[in-house]
């Protein structure tokens, strides 16, 4: 035998046993017959009433758990093969389109376990409530407001995905299947005469109904928003519009300000008389940068809530007050009028009042709950053209430090003027 | 290998660590004695434009509803006299011309007012026949050919003036804008806007009829920019109003750092205005919330 006839012997043997070894240990471990799907059962006895569920999660029913999870060890919660905000993407990868131009924020986040149960449900698509009632649970506000509403809009009865999508939208904003008003017209036809008799007579077939109408009811009658702009009211829409058989009748009688101020001319006046003007007043856009010309939820027509309005231009003061852990209140409520003044001021920050000391004692009795000199002839230590004022010492909108000062209190304020006392 | 050849490597080694270094420089802010008061001793009150030329700054003294002029000798200046005008009682922004001629913003009227060399009032910069649509100048710059350049926020657009006040162009704003609160000209001639809103640097080429995005959007870097300069080199300074700091960016926007911050004490700044730099270059800043200038030499 030479050597090469033993080296390729020794090798077959060296294989041989390997394959067989191997083949061993498969055996060894491998399921016994039928077990998949059932043999998770002998431990997880409670997961049978689940399983008698009328919907079940596909890998459920066909008892592949271990397409969710890892029978020997995992790095995840609950033995997932994959972090939970990301294990349902490894199926569902197109849950959110490439180009949605809006997506829900717990499907983006991966929370699909907000609405659906991962096993089984006794509604369609797993969800863990039926209907309406799934949605509500987070978006409470609204639920409240559409049980309370007086004239309701039908669809909304009937299943919040009569318009909306839940996962993503790629035609529209909010969820919405269409775009306002494609939307709406599908089952409000502009062409009837009816239509038209509500509308004044004005062709809105293609204007944004969500303008006037709150889409989820409202306690007026058209489901008008529950704060119509007056002349919206009194259904005397060529007050601001051109007539209704002008061939371009939806333009404005007037341009920017200038057509608000046919009626508010005083408020106009008092605004442009001031020293600071808030700059969106004068701007193209102008009243309509906050205001709704229609109809608004809002107080004063305001488009949304202070804090969400204001915060559209100011982010990096609503970023701030995020990241403070001391908010001064009214900051913290949204209620940025508190202070400034949105259309003028004679102060810098549009701010409410001829002196800045007296707008904080507006709310707070500084005199007592202070004997600290302030006002005008108090100056700063450290900069000879500034008097001591609340701001000396407090951050407006909020701090990391108790009572929203600039600096710590017992450590780093005081020192910052009185630096002879400094450690 | 050749001796020569060794020396070559060794010579681009050398050359490269430097050019590589000298890239990574940081500019720097040396603090120069800030600006507290006018020729008589009184102090200024939040003072929110600053225009610097030749020898000579010019301060919008908002609070106190006046202009002050200060002539420069190295390091220290001259405050001249006051300029208050019953058109201009609330001035924000500040402009000089090559023939001394001031222009300024009144916050309150919304119109650009010319005032002479001497402190008289020449008028209002009028728009009545020269454009079509309502104007409301949110800024202005004149640059080095007295060319007037003004931000008009009504109507949405930049218009140009030559010196004469005739219409030489007018750039619309683009379609996705969030809010536009200055503009400049730099030495090439085009003009950069900021905007507070988008925390975007946007720029209109010389002679181009478009504005385009110049930088990314600078969410990180700062909280509100209302006010842009440019130095000789092009480097673009943004005037974080909010966020109470300087921002540096390239010339191509890419951001280059962040110098300054809040506080009451000489070189520190709250809620800064707008800035000029001079040709020697020191930086001015209208420290709005501190009511001074604050002057600084900028170094590369």
């Amino acid at each position: 035998m030479t050597l090469r006839t033993k080296t390729a012997l020794v090798l077959l043997a060296i294989f041989s046993m390997t394959a067989v070894s191997l083949s061993y240990s498969q055996d060894k471990f491998r399921l016994k017959p039928g077990a998949q799907g059932k043999v998770c059962l002998d431990c997880h006895e409670g997961f049978k009433e689940k399983l008698k569920l009328p919907f079940l999660h596909t890998p459920v029913k066909k008892g592949n758990c271990s397409d969710c999870h890892n029978p020997h060890t995992s790095a995840y919660g609950k033995l997932l093969a994959e972090d939970v905000n990301r294990i349902c993407f490894t199926c569902h990868e197109g849950i959110v389109p490439g180009k949605a131009r809006s997506a829900h924020k717990v499907v983006v986040e991966g929370n699909c376990v907000k609405c659906h149960d991962p096993h089984g449900a006794k509604n369609k698509g797993n969800l863990l409530l039926a209907g309406n009632a799934l949605c509500a649970g987070c978006h409470q506000n609204l639920a409240k407001q559409v049980a309370g509403n007086k004239f309701k809009h039908s669809p909304v009865e009937k299943g919040c995905l009569n318009c909306h999508t839940p996962h993503a939208s790629a035609k529209s904003l909010s969820l919405l299947k269409n775009d306002v008003p494609g939307l709406c017209v599908a089952c409000h036809k502009p062409d009837t005469p009816a239509f038209g008799k509500q509308h004044m007579g004005y062709n809105v077939a293609k204007s944004n109904c969500s303008s006037c109408h709150d889409p989820h009811g409202s306690g007026s009658r058209g489901i008008i928003w529950g704060k119509p702009h007056q002349p919206v009211a009194n259904k005397m829409c060529n007050q601001c519009h051109l007539d209704p058989s002008s061939p371009n009748a939806l333009k404005t009688r007037k341009e920017g300000f200038e057509l608000c101020r046919g009626c508010h001319n005083p408020m106009m006046n008092e605004t442009q008389a001031r020293n600071r003007v808030h700059w969106p007043v004068v701007d193209k856009r102008s009243c309509q940068n906050c205001h709704n010309p229609h109809a608004s939820r809002e107080n004063a027509l305001l488009k949304e809530p202070q804090r969400s309005l204001c915060g559209g231009c100011h982010q990096d003061t609503i970023e701030h007050l995020d990241k403070s852990l001391v908010k001064h209140k009214p900051a913290q409520d949204g209620s940025c009028t508190k202070c400034h003044r949105p259309h003028s001021s004679n102060l810098v920050s549009l701010l409410d009042n001829t002196n800045p000391i007296d707008l904080c004692g507006a709310c707070h009795d500084w005199q007592r709950h202070s004997s600290h000199p302030i006002g005008e002839k108090v100056a700063d230590k450290r900069n000879r053209n500034l008097a001591v004022d609340c701001s000396s010492c407090h951050s407006p909108h909020g701090s990391e430090h108790k009572r929203f000062t600039h600096y710590d209190f017992k450590a780093d304020l005081c020192v910052q003027c009185h630096e002879q006392y400094k450690r | 290998m050749g001796r020569a050849l060794k020396h070559i490597l060794l010579a681009a080694a050398i050359l490269g660590i430097v050019a590589v270094s000298h890239a990574a420089e940081p500019i720097k802010f040396k603090l120069l004695a800030p600006i507290y008061v006018d020729g008589k001793g009184a102090g200024i009150r939040q003072p929110e434009g600053v225009s610097c030329g030749g020898n000579s700054l010019l301060v919008a003294d908002t609070g106190n509803g006046r202009l002050l002029q200060y002539t420069m000798s190295g390091e220290s200046w001259t405050p001249g006299p006051g300029i208050a005008l019953p058109q201009l009682t609330y001035p924000i922004r500040v402009g000089v011309n090559s023939k001394g001629e001031i222009y300024a913003l009144d916050g309150k009227s919304r119109r650009i007012v010319r005032v002479d060399p001497s402190g008289e009032f020449k008028g209002y910069v009028d728009f009545a026949g020269i454009v079509q649509g309502n104007v409301v100048p949110r800024s202005f710059r004149v640059d080095r050919n007295d060319n007037l350049y003004v931000l008009d926020v009504s109507s949405a657009r930049i218009l140009v003036l030559d010196p004469s006040g005739k219409l030489q162009r007018e750039i619309p704003f683009p379609k996705e804008y969030g809010f536009f609160s200055d503009l400049t000209v730099d030495a090439g001639g085009d003009i950069l806007l900021v905007d507070s809103v988008q925390r975007r640097v946007y720029k209109a080429e010389q002679k181009s009829s478009s504005i385009s995005p110049l930088s990314e959007s600078l969410m990180e870097e700062v909280h509100f920019p209302t006010a842009i300069a440019t130095d000789a080199r092009g480097t673009i300074f943004l005037v974080d109003q909010n966020g109470s700091g300087i921002v540096i960016l390239g010339k191509d926007g890419s951001f280059r750092g962040r110098r300054l911050s809040m506080g009451w004490k000489d070189g520190f700044l709250r809620y800064p205005a707008q800035m000029c730099i001079s040709e020697n270059g020191t930086a001015f800043i209208a420290d709005r919330g501190n009511s001074r200038i604050e002057a600084f030499l900028i170094t590369e």
